[in-house]
């Protein structure tokens, strides 16, 4: 895809000694990737990083509910930064998009409103006794990640590139709104066309999309999403999205929100068994990954040790598409090699909609 | 005798040029490109009544040259004080009065990247626009005639995100014509204008815009476009808001053309700091004030003519030159 | 009694939020929320700065301003640098502190909000674990999920070491002194405050529509998953 801009938007990411700051949808939804975030760079890249026992969510879905007011939200962000300072770090990364974004606009606000700056040290040292310093850097996993794209290129074992044919991937890349829109200076190639998770994808030999609806918001919308009732707001976001990529034929879409991953897989389940419809090829889904997913694939990491198993959206297409060797028989396998059943078909997997799951059971 | 230097060869450096000579007054042109002209040489048919840019220009060309008066061409002013200016290439040349007409420098649209020009096949300029009609060939990038345009307000004017705050005037009316002309030469197409307001502040602009609508059919829809995104088939999807029915819109044009605004010269900054000019916050030189001295600059001996103080048509822009010829005649009179 | 408009001028993103609105509908443009809704941040912001007490009572007090799902789109690209999410950010604030939430269907739904992610966050220092996304009220979460659900004292522990334990490591128990640091914070920072906001002005709205108990677990599963239908 033509871009030319992203030079423009060049922002400082430190290069070791991190705070990392776990989140909680990730958590829940893609451990493998917060694991495998930590392991490469650990182990593959050998830098310091910090998984800080004592630090709490940002609160960020909270806030965006509109039940987190903003005074505590900022407490609990010094909270974290606190908790940064007292471990001897000063590069603070974070997991979330949404918390990214909110770490970004607590900071800018306390430039802009130092009141509230002083109001958060008064309250953080009422409730805790601790006191903070801000972060030296702030930077999302991803830009991290992007930041050793190079390094992980020449350590890759599988490139983003069709076994077969030898063609580059074309992959979907989806940048969480929270990440460039509040601050286009604090994305990597801006708010427009923001390169973060690009660099990553041409680095390791794959070639982006662009498709009209490129820029649109997956849909989360927090209460859109968190409440039932609402909830037809957030699929036909990630409806529109997806209508709008699948003449493009992507091979797979990676997204560096994990909230953003998360609903377009799990919509394009629901899409499936409402509607018969797959936007992937032969009656399939398209595979969404998680950026740590796809750099732990591209470094040689078993695709169940990385948690591909928990997609809704089977990655199996993708893997044989990359020559990548897995078990299949080990895929739904629990701790220890246990056998605990596997999950009930889903038309999304190219199953026929007589073998249903009824939603409404 | 008397010497002024007037700095640009666009219209106003000309007009003033030839007022100066009326006056009894040598005037020698610093032009920095390679021919004279300035903006003018772009465009092709001027608003509101079509005349070939050309004519207005060849006339100009022709009055300069029964007058003998010199220009320099390739001849870029790198500072300059009311007595004297500084080229470039280090020659300096001394006079008694300058008249500053370096114009204005076009917006870059690129910088709006969610339009996605100098990206996207089928998205073009209002200057684009203007030169192809020059050339005699207006088509989407694969030859074909596009069946559906859009036109966009507004592009790096009255837009904060682009540090240009102000209006540049005559986008608008620019955009009514260009709606024209090109439904002229595409009759079956389906025109858009998208705007903001439209502004038409001139003899015979808002009849203009009447008649684009009343005979042309052309279709004005108040929401400025918000993005602008390649389809598969090659075209351009837009978004945007149709505020006055208050609804989100999205369609797919085949072109999408940008009236580019004018900001302040790039020069503008470089000569302002070496002779102690002021400007205003839109980067434009500010004129000494607003009425009984608006061809002053606040360094005495230097005055503006021209779009290098705002944005303005060419038929103010001539008038103007030869209030800023008069007043400086006055001064060297005194 | 303070008007709503100064009142919506103390938060601070109300302030960053709203410069002046020359009704270009960029925002609008480009609204996930606009194309799905019958709503119009261009005309939120646009009534918002006429300063009409009148007619922000009623944006506090209706559905229209819960309708806005925050992701900010309409932000990097307004000419005059107004942001409408800041603006409806402020604007549910207020309207939860006022307890003007309860009067419009989809501002009733705070309640079930605060009940599933707010007490999640006292009781666990997260949002969200894995035992809140039960199946039954989540089925687009999928096959898989409920798979995942079922089995995940098995599942998760090949990713973490502490699953539902102490400490580092993904989807833990926080320890004690942290969710007490966490709760007073909650507690001195105004978070408690707004969650008894909420239980309170819904408890009052749950006895005038009818409801005995109060905000009971019935009402809670109703503003939860009641939907008029009436909001394109």
């Amino acid at each position: 895809m033509k871009r030319n801009s992203w030079k423009e938007y060049q922002k400082q990411i430190a290069d070791d000694r991190y705070y990392y700051a776990r989140s909680c949808i990730r958590q829940n939804f893609f451990p493998g990737s917060e694991k495998a975030f930590i392991d490469i760079l650990q182990n593959d890249l050998g830098r310091d990083l910090l998984d800080d026992p004592k630090h709490s969510s940002c609160t960020g879905i909270g806030y965006h509910s509109d039940i987190v007011p903003l005074e505590t939200i900022m407490t609990v962000v010094a909270r974290q930064f606190a908790l940064m300072t007292e471990a001897g770090y000063e590069n603070f990364v974070a997991s979330c998009i949404t918390s990214f974004g909110v770490y970004s606009e607590i900071l800018a606000t306390w430039e802009e409103f130092p009141e509230t700056e002083e109001r958060t040290r008064e309250n953080l040292l009422k409730a805790t006794g601790r006191e903070f310093r801000k972060p030296a850097s702030l930077a999302h996993t991803s830009d991290v990640m992007f930041h050793f794209r190079e390094e992980i290129a020449r350590k890759a074992k599988h490139k983003l590139v069709n076994a077969l044919t030898g063609e580059p991937l074309h992959v979907v890349e989806h940048i969480g709104c929270h990440y460039a829109k509040i601050f286009p200076k604090s994305g990597i190639g801006g708010s427009e066309f923001p390169y973060v998770l690009a660099g990553m994808i041409e680095s390791w030999g794959g070639q982006c999309v662009d498709y009209p609806e490129r820029r649109h918001c997956c849909g989360f919308g927090f209460r859109n999403y968190l409440v039932q009732a609402n909830r037809g707001y957030s699929i036909a976001n990630s409806h529109k999205k997806l209508e709008s990529m699948a003449p493009y034929k992507p091979d797979f879409i990676v997204a560096n929100c994990p909230g953003c991953a998360m609903f377009l897989d799990k919509w394009q389940y629901a899409i499936a068994e409402m509607e018969g419809t797959t936007y992937g090829e032969n009656g399939h889904g398209i595979p969404v990954l998680t950026y740590e997913e796809m750099a732990g694939l591209v470094l040689g990491y078993d695709p169940w040790v990385l948690g591909m198993q928990m997609h809704q959206v089977d990655v199996e297409p993708l893997l044989d598409k990359m020559g990548i060797d897995y078990d299949p028989a080990a895929k739904y396998l629990g701790r220890n090699g246990k056998y605990i059943g596997k999950p009930a078909s889903a038309v999304v997997n190219g199953c026929p909609p007589d073998t249903l799951y009824d939603m409404r059971e | 005798m008397k010497k002024v230097i007037i700095i640009g060869g666009g219209a106003a450096g000309m007009q003033t040029a030839l007022r100066l000579a009326e006056r009894g007054i040598e005037a020698l042109i610093l032009e920095k490109e390679a021919e004279a002209g300035g903006k003018l040489r772009g465009w092709h048919a001027l608003f509101p009544t079509f005349t070939p840019a050309e004519e207005v220009l060849t006339e100009l060309r022709r009055r300069i040259e029964e007058k003998k008066i010199e220009i320099r061409t390739r001849s870029e002013v790198r500072s300059l004080t009311p007595k004297s200016v500084t080229l470039a290439d280090g020659q300096r040349l001394d006079c008694d009065a300058v008249v500053l007409a370096s114009g204005f420098t076009l917006f870059d649209a690129a910088i709006k990247e969610e339009y996605g020009y100098g990206l996207y096949d089928n998205v073009f300029t209002s200057a684009d626009i203007e030169r192809m009609l020059n050339e005699g060939r207006v088509a989407r990038a694969d030859g074909s005639a596009p069946r559906r345009i859009a036109l966009l307000h507004c592009v790096g004017s009255r837009d904060e995100k682009v540090c240009q705050q102000h209006c540049s005037r005559v986008c608008c009316i620019t955009g009514v014509k260009q709606a024209m002309e090109l439904k002229q030469r595409f009759p079956e197409a389906d025109i858009f204008n998208f705007y903001m307001d439209i502004r038409m502040f001139g003899p015979g602009y808002e009849e203009m815009y009447r008649e684009a609508q009343q005979k042309c059919n052309v279709h004005f829809v108040r929401g400025r476009i918000s993005e602008a995104a390649p389809t598969l088939d090659g075209r351009i999807q837009i978004k945007a808001e149709d505020t006055l029915t208050g609804r989100p819109l999205r369609m797919s044009v085949d072109m999408l053309i940008l009236l580019v605004g004018m900001r302040a010269n790039d020069d503008s900054a470089a000569l302002a700091e070496s002779a102690g000019l002021q400007r205003s916050p839109s980067g434009f030189m500010a004129p000494r004030d607003h009425f009984l001295h608006n061809v002053e600059s606040n360094v005495e001996g230097i005055f503006y003519a021209g779009t290098v103080t705002a944005p303005k048509n060419i038929g103010e822009t001539l008038n103007e030159a030869i209030a800023a010829a008069d007043a400086a005649a006055d001064y060297l009179n005194e | 009694m303070a008007k709503y408009f100064d009142m919506l001028m103390e938060d601070v993103r109300f302030r960053e939020g709203l410069n002046s609105c020359m009704n270009c509908g960029v925002c609008t443009g480009v609204c996930p929320a606009a194309e799905f809704y019958n709503y119009d941040p261009r005309q939120i912001v646009s009534i918002v700065q006429t300063r009409d007490e009148e007619a922000i009572e009623r944006l506090l007090k209706g559905d229209t301003i819960w309708y806005c799902g925050e992701c900010m789109s309409c932000r990097p690209r307004c000419p005059r640098g107004n942001t409408p999410g800041y603006v409806i950010q402020a604007l549910r604030t207020l309207s939860q502190k006022l307890g003007f939430f309860a009067e419009s269907e989809k501002g009733r739904q705070q309640l079930a909000l605060k009940r599933i992610i707010g007490d999640n966050i006292l009781r666990t220092g997260y949002c969200i674990v894995p035992r809140l996304v039960k199946p039954d009220l989540h089925p687009e979460q999928g096959t898989v999920w409920k798979w995942i659900f079922d089995h995940d004292k098995d599942i998760f522990p090949q990713f973490t070491p502490v699953y539902m334990r102490h400490g580092a490591g993904a989807l833990r128990r926080l320890d004690e002194e942290s969710l007490g640091e966490i709760d007073r914070i909650f507690e001195v920072s105004g978070g408690k405050a707004m969650f008894e906001s909420i239980e309170r002005h819904s408890d009052r709205k749950a006895r005038e529509l009818g409801y005995e108990e109060g905000a009971d677990q019935r009402y809670m599963m109703d503003v939860f998953l009641n939907n008029s239908n009436e909001h394109y």
